[in-house]
């Protein structure tokens, strides 16, 4: 299943304010962004595979099990660069470096799904403006993935009891067949909403503009030294990027 | 006949939900009980094949259940799921019910013939036109064991088939169920409705932490502590008991037990 990503840790990163690991990892993002150069971007992902273990207490192969979905595209890296670029071999070394940016972009963000629970991410990105309503909608739709996935082993588990087979047959009797299961589960999913509408409502959802929380969130001295920390290393990957015009190879001359 | 050996479940996740489950069942109304989580639903599903033992064997009139896919035991065990709007997604009460006989490759005589039997069956004759969803919470769940009786099943799996329902819907329901046992069906009601248990099992079997704990009469059964189970004996038994009058099945033998005992 697709969801949760979170792993319980006792870990610097699992107890920094979602704030500061939001920022952070828009931070690692963009100043990924600034490198092309292999000689930077190949590191990079292995500091940020060793930083997620020591900062965040998360096992290599559990990191590197998430990534798995993205083997695809990484070998369409692989394969196409060396094919379009010459010489070849360096054509390798930019496919290489390259998914290597891509894995990274995905790991900075893995990382933050697997530090936080859900209900601080959400929190996090209401506290930095986004309107609540739509952080609830996220949190409920995340919510709701499990529920449904549930349910819909039960519609099918109830339609295999009267002899319905969806394996048999070619592809449009397969989309036919499955209406069997998407109509009960389209009957179900809009009456769990229209209870879900009235629960909300019967708790004076919405009834003040400004809303608090059970659950706060604040800013500790460690998190803004973080904060700081995450300014000065972006400030000094600027640095090295225009001040000292490393890590940038010019690819089409 | 029905016949579990030995039978083990182990879920991806770890959790071991059926720990060496001895059961056997007939013609007969057996009642499944148990607490959440006690197995009750693992093992029913393993009756028309949903699951698979992974360790031990259920066999089903001489068939291993390992052997053959759902759709070839559905013949002969009937699963009605808890709740029926799960199932329902023709447009109207009649194709509802030959679904499930469609599937099994039928010609259309017999197809509609068992339709119209089914609905006969559970009492709803006349409803062929309407919407599945349109009807009340004890006329879809009596269409839900249509629709699984159209298989023509000898065995019959309810799971909680009163729960939710008001007491004529529930009273529809329990007669159905009884006419199917006089017609020679063989019934597992998984339930947590002690008084239904009282009322319609001939015999209970009884789950604990995916164990057999008790396997016997009814008599038998509500003499166990139950509470001990997480269950709760039946008012009606307490006052019988406190009368002095014992075992009883329903209110009409408590009355006869008092007035005959006042003669």
């Amino acid at each position: 299943m697709i969801y949760p990503l979170y792993v319980e840790r006792e870990s610097i990163l699992h107890s920094l304010d979602p704030r500061v690991k939001i920022i952070g990892t828009l931070a690692g993002i963009a100043a990924m962004m600034l490198y092309n150069d292999p000689a930077f971007l190949i590191p990079i992902f292995f500091i940020a595979l060793i930083s997620g273990r020591l900062l965040g207490k998360i096992e290599v192969s559990q990191q590197l099990r998430l990534l798995k979905p993205l083997t695809p595209i990484v070998v369409i890296t692989l394969v196409i660069w060396p094919l379009i670029y010459e010489p070849r071999l360096k054509g390798l070394l930019f496919g290489i470096s390259f998914s290597m940016r891509l894995l990274t972009f995905a790991l900075l963000t893995f990382l933050l799904l697997m530090t936080t629970t859900q209900r601080d991410l959400i929190l996090g990105f209401v506290k930095l403006g986004m309107p609540y309503e739509f952080g609830l909608t996220i949190s409920i739709a995340l919510r709701y993935i499990p529920t449904l996935y549930i349910l819909t082993g039960n519609i099918m588990d109830a339609q295999k009891s009267r002899g319905w087979e969806v394996e048999k047959g070619n592809l449009f009797v397969r989309m036919k067949r499955m209406t069997a299961v998407l109509i009960p589960l389209l009957v179900a999913s809009l009456k769990t909403a229209h209870e879900l509408s009235i629960a909300l409502e019967s708790r004076a959802f919405g009834a003040s503009k400004k809303r608090t929380f059970l659950h706060d969130i604040e800013m500790s001295g460690r998190d803004y030294a973080a904060i700081l920390l995450v300014v000065l290393l972006f400030a000094a990957a600027l640095y090295v990027r225009y001040g000292l015009g490393l890590g940038h190879v010019v690819i089409y001359g | 006949m029905i016949q579990v050996k030995n039978l083990w479940h182990v879920y991806e996740n770890g959790k071991e939900a059926l720990r060496g489950v001895d059961f056997e069942m007939g013609e007969e109304i057996v009642a499944l009980v148990g607490q959440n989580g006690s197995g009750k639903t693992t093992l029913a599903k393993h009756l028309n094949g949903l699951l698979k033992p992974t360790e031990g064997r259920v066999i089903v009139d001489g068939m291993d259940t390992m052997e053959h896919t759902v759709a070839e035991l559905s013949r002969i065990v009937g699963y009605v799921f808890q709740n029926p709007e799960h199932m329902f997604f023709e447009e109207d009460v009649f194709r509802e019910v030959a679904f499930g006989p469609k599937n099994l490759g039928l010609s259309e005589e017999e197809v509609e013939e068992r339709a119209r039997w089914a609905l006969r069956v559970v009492h709803l004759e006349g409803y062929e036109d309407r919407t599945p969803y349109s009807l009340s919470g004890g006329e879809k769940q009596r269409l839900a064991i249509a629709c699984v009786l159209a298989m023509k099943p000898k065995y019959l799996i309810l799971d909680e088939p009163t729960t939710g329902l008001d007491a004529k819907s529930s009273e529809s329901v329990v007669g159905t169920i009884r006419e199917l046992r006089e017609a020679g069906h063989g019934i597992l009601l998984i339930t947590h409705d002690m008084e239904l248990v009282l009322e319609l099992a001939e015999r209970v079997v009884l789950l604990h932490e995916g164990r057999k704990v008790f396997d016997g009469s009814v008599e038998d059964f509500f003499s166990l502590e139950l509470h001990d189970y997480g269950l709760e004996v039946p008012e009606i038994l307490r006052i019988s008991e406190r009368a002095g009058i014992g075992f009883v099945r329903n209110v009409n033998e408590l009355i006869e037990a008092i007035v005959g005992g006042g003669r």
